[in-house]
């Protein structure tokens, strides 16, 4: 069950990250061609879901049941960028998210700048996290 | 809330009585704390039976089907499932794993590792792990 909420939760923060990098590529679009208007095929929105729902099946290679299993952390980011990087590349070939190298390497950018974001973020949150639950075991610790 | 504390003669005469309006969530930790530092359980070490009190423990830990209770040097077995010692440990007792139990108020400090879980040095300098699902209850706990 932790697996399905999971996955339905990272596809929704997945799908979103991607609708806003697509969002970002138009405002970049429109500043450098001027163009007022940006065309999606009818394929694009169930493509967007579609590549956070595989994204989001990768990033059970970080979820395990039991945490006291002994694993290379920084191996495991790795694979997980890699294998990321991986299905965006597929899923915008697929869906020609983008049609020429210059665009793929846009895309490719905006990956790259979303999952250093996210990190970041993330162990900003998880030392917020070690200071505040620091503190309050100061106050309840016993004596050594 | 005023606060009176009188010497008592022996340990048998010692007693908290606590006049309140209503049951709050700070009244409920501090009868919680009275109560377990009283209470204990029943543990073994080799044919030797004996009560340990609570607030001696540090941590519980389950391998292989048996329960091993760890003091700040000693090691005991107790017949107790960890499920059943949830229930019967007070407040200051959170299942950190799987397969542990730890007593807040013996803990050092925690550090934040990357994966979203908690490593944490017992005030014995041993360390133990909270596994990710589980820190939001120390959070809570801590009420933080």
């Amino acid at each position: 069950m932790n697996k399905v909420k999971l996955i339905y939760n990272q596809t929704l923060m997945i799908s979103t990250g991607i609708l806003f990098a697509m969002g970002i590529r138009a405002v970049v679009i429109y500043f450098l061609k001027g163009e007022y208007m940006v065309n999606w095929q009818w394929y694009i929105p169930i493509s967007i879901i579609i590549a956070g729902f595989l994204c989001a099946l990768a990033s059970l290679i970080l979820y395990r049941e039991d945490d006291n299993k002994k694993v290379n952390e920084y191996a495991t980011k790795g694979i997980h960028f890699v294998l990321v990087c991986g299905i965006v590349s597929l899923c915008g070939y697929i869906f020609r998210w983008y049609t020429n190298l210059r665009e793929y390497l846009f895309i490719a950018l905006l990956y790259v700048i979303i999952y250093v974001c996210v990190w970041v973020y993330s162990i900003w949150m998880f030392k917020n996290d070690e200071k505040i639950i620091n503190k309050a075991i100061d106050e309840i610790r016993d004596e050594d | 809330m005023r606060v009176e504390i009188r010497q008592a003669g022996t340990t048998e005469e010692e007693s908290a009585i606590i006049t309140a309006v209503k049951m709050t969530d700070s009244i409920k930790s501090a009868v919680d704390i009275l109560r377990d530092n009283a209470a204990g359980i029943a543990v073994s070490l080799g044919n030797d039976t004996r009560i340990i009190r609570n607030d001696l423990i540090y941590y519980i830990e389950s391998v292989d089907k048996r329960t091993y209770v760890y003091t700040k040097g000693e090691c005991f077995e107790t017949k107790y499932r960890l499920y059943e010692l949830q229930d019967i440990l007070g407040f200051n007792f959170l299942r950190c794993s799987k397969a542990m139990i730890v007593n807040i108020r013996k803990i050092r400090s925690v550090r934040a590792e990357l994966n979203a879980r908690m490593s944490v040095e017992l005030l014995n300098g041993e360390r133990i792990i909270i596994s990710r699902g589980y820190v939001k209850e120390l959070k809570n706990k801590l009420g933080v």
